[in-house]
């Protein structure tokens, strides 16, 4: 029960985008999608809806090829927004859901319904040309739920939004997790990622590099981040090898440890140095693995 | 259930509250109300041009017989021209005559030629009014040498009654070819001509540069995602086609109006349309809405390919100046079929269906063709329009996503047998 992108390759003319792609999404999870610029993410996403065809592979949502299944039944927010700028909020809303198989009633029903979720009820007769970008976002990513699809794809969903409004989506996102629906969306902001996802893949240059659950991944990457904090002769760490300084905070200063580095003699050499105040073995976070994963493959 | 109703109704509703659309509208009934009442008008304006007096110096070299006698009798029958003759006076002195007075100018004859000398040769219609009074007193000046009367004269210039009656092969009889009804038969069949061409044009032109703001405000993606290409180019075409219709409805309403006034307009002068339109020619009009329709269909699925390649609003005219190109041998092929629309021309013309919507309708209007024809006729125009839509919802399909540059015609080929 969850979408299977199979082995999917798509060339065009003499660039391959992607190459032997394969990843699940259970369903019910909250996917992140992540890879630099041009890894292929955008169209992995429109193979996996069926605008592009595959020249290889295959993508399935329970057992059954995507185009098997009618309209509405997924919301797809792309990378580059795009509305009819000169309909009206609220028109054009009803017009995205009559597309996506709602009759007039339900259109209208929850095309307002969703303009109040989004506190957009006051720009529902204005042009789309007259909102802010930030608006116009909104009304494209209500475009893409109104309908109430079982699979949600959304690529950088958080762009261009403000915390505020950053805050009222994840808020709609996880609102949505709750009710069980399927959600991938892609995104540069690992922190976003790391906030709300459970299961995640990562690709670079159209090849898998990274793919499962989160905390597993996390888990599986060892606890070779060091915090350290304390007060005397801060630099004693120069002479220990396999130490290796990130970065240096007001507060604390993080390693990495390479393999085979026990922490212990670490911490000794620590106290001998001074007095400890914070010593914490954490795991790498989402950034970390991604700086090192995808700098890996360049 | 399918989109394209839902498709179709954006389409038209969110165009027809436009200002655009009202405001063309709006100037194309002014046009028309506007090109009716021209000629009046012109007439009006081009009256005031004429002079109400001539005051003409005549010096006549030939003593025996001469012009000028007429003339002085026509300037003593019509008010406002003035004849001096001044016989034998030096040419020079007489000019300067007509220079110092501001006179209209200096008449030179000598036997059958004469000669206007002027200080202004571009006034042509004083120019041209002093020709008619000299062609005028010559037509007397050798009537009067052969020793005609006023009577053989007239009869002279009506000697025959012309009459056209046109006998089919089976007939005995014929009718006699009404000459009015011929007359404003071509000159509706031109204007509604006209009509199909424009309509081709501007609603081409629309459909080409909707679907390149489709494609530039990138709202092409989430359609893509949910509305299948084909359906989207005919909601499109439809939608526009619609349009067309009410704004078409409207100015031809108001053309057949004036013309039911009589107000026929440039029409009517062009070919001597001067009596009111005396019925309305439904036969006619519902030619005129099949062949709109057949033309229409035809070319905007391949405007709305073309609006398809190209990534930017601004570049749709580059592309679709060749289809442009297309419409117009169309409608020129449709003029040259008016003189003679049983010509092989005009049949081999109105089998092609480029050329078809236009040449067909005028032929169909003005010549009764063979049923056959009209029907292999529209029958080819289906056909076209089928694989029209075939040929260009594969390449809408491709084009809607790609960006950057525009494709060559190679890679259109390449990417149509992919």
């Amino acid at each position: 029960m969850s979408l299977v992108v199979a082995e999917i390759t798509k060339r065009f003319r003499d660039v391959t985008a992607v190459d032997h792609l394969s990843f699940t999404v259970r369903e019910g999870s909250l996917f992140g999608f992540l890879g630099p610029n041009g890894a292929g993410k955008t169209t992995t996403m429109r193979v996996t809806l069926g605008i592009l065809k595959p020249d290889e592979g295959s993508v399935t949502w329970q057992g059954r090829p995507m185009d098997r299944w009618g309209v509405g039944f997924y919301g797809y927010l792309p990378e580059e927004r795009g509305l009819y700028p000169k309909m009206r909020v609220a028109e054009h809303l009803e017009f995205l859901g009559r597309i996506h198989g709602l009759d007039k009633l339900k259109a209208r029903r929850e095309t307002a319904r969703w303009l109040d979720r989004f506190e957009l009820g006051q720009v529902r007769s204005k042009r789309i040309e007259e909102l802010s970008k930030g608006n116009q976002q909104k009304v494209q990513v209500i475009g893409t739920m109104l309908h109430d699809p079982q699979l949600l794809i959304l690529d950088e969903p958080f762009a261009g939004l403000d915390p505020v409004n950053t805050a009222l989506l994840k808020e709609v996102l996880l609102e949505a997790h709750g009710q069980g629906k399927t959600i991938i969306f892609s995104s540069h902001r690992m922190d976003q990622v790391e906030e709300i996802c459970q299961d995640i893949a990562l690709i670079n240059r159209g090849r898998l590099v990274l793919h499962g659950n989160l905390r597993e991944i996390k888990k599986s990457m060892g606890r070779q981040i060091l915090r350290l904090s304390l007060e005397g002769n801060s630099v004693f760490w120069a002479k220990i090898p396999g130490l290796q300084l990130l970065v240096e905070r007001a507060d604390y200063l993080e390693f990495r440890l390479a393999e085979g580095v026990d922490p212990n003699h670490v911490l000794k050499e620590a106290m001998d140095a001074g007095q400890v105040i914070r010593f914490e073995l954490v795991e790498p976070s989402l950034d970390q693995i991604f700086v090192e994963k995808v700098g890996e493959g360049a | 259930m399918s989109v394209i109703p839902v498709l179709v109704k954006r389409e038209f509703t969110s165009r027809v509250k436009g200002a655009a659309y009202i405001l063309t509208t709006l100037i194309g009934v002014l046009v028309f109300v506007g090109l009716s009442f021209l000629p009046p008008i012109m007439e009006r304006l081009s009256s005031t041009f004429v002079p109400k007096s001539i005051d003409l110096v005549v010096v006549d070299n030939d003593v025996e017989s001469s012009v000028l006698p007429f003339l002085v009798e026509l300037s003593q029958e019509r008010e406002g021209l003035a004849i001096r003759d001044l016989s034998g006076w030096d040419e020079r002195d007489a000019y300067r005559l007509v220079l110092d007075e501001q006179l209209a100018g200096l008449l030179l004859l000598d036997g059958p030629l004469a000669t206007l000398v002027t200080p202004d040769s571009k006034n042509v219609v004083l120019n041209d009014e002093i020709r008619n009074l000299v062609s005028q007193a010559a037509t007397r000046w050798k009537a009067a040498e052969l020793g005609l009367t006023q009577a053989e004269i007239e009869s002279l210039f009506h000697a025959v009654d012309f009459r056209i009656r046109e006998v089919a092969p089976e007939q005995e009889d014929g009718t006699e070819v009404d000459h009015v009804a011929q007359t404003q038969a071509t000159v509706l069949a031109y204007f509604l001509l006209f009509m199909i061409y424009m309509a081709l044009i501007m609603y081409g032109n629309m459909v080409a540069s909707g679907v390149a703001e489709e494609k530039s405000s990138r709202i092409m993606e989430v359609m893509v995602s949910t509305v299948k290409p084909v359906e989207l180019m005919f909601g499109k075409i439809i939608g526009v086609g619609a349009l067309g219709l009410v704004q078409f409805v409207i100015w031809i309403s108001t053309g057949l109006l004036m013309a039911f006034m009589g107000r026929t307009g440039l029409m009517g002068v062009m070919f001597g349309m001067t009596e009111p339109l005396r019925a309305l020619p439904l036969d006619s009009i519902l030619w005129f809405g099949l062949f709109f329709v057949l033309g229409y269909f035809f070319y905007a699925s391949i405007f709305a390919a073309a609006g398809a390649l190209v990534s930017r609003v601004e570049e749709v005219s580059q592309v679709v100046s060749l289809l442009m190109m297309f419409i117009v041998v169309g409608f020129f092929a449709a003029y040259i079929s008016f003189l003679n629309p049983n010509s092989s021309f005009a049949v081999t013309a109105s089998l092609i269906p480029f050329t078809a919507p236009m040449v067909m309708f005028a032929r169909i209007v003005l010549a009764d063709p063979p049923l056959l024809q009209v029907a292999v006729s529209v029958v080819i125009m289906l056909g076209s329009i089928i694989i029209g839509t075939w040929v260009s919802s594969k390449i809408y399909r491709l084009g809607i996503l790609l960006y950057g540059k525009r494709p060559s015609i190679r890679q259109v080929v390449q990417l149509l047998k992919g």
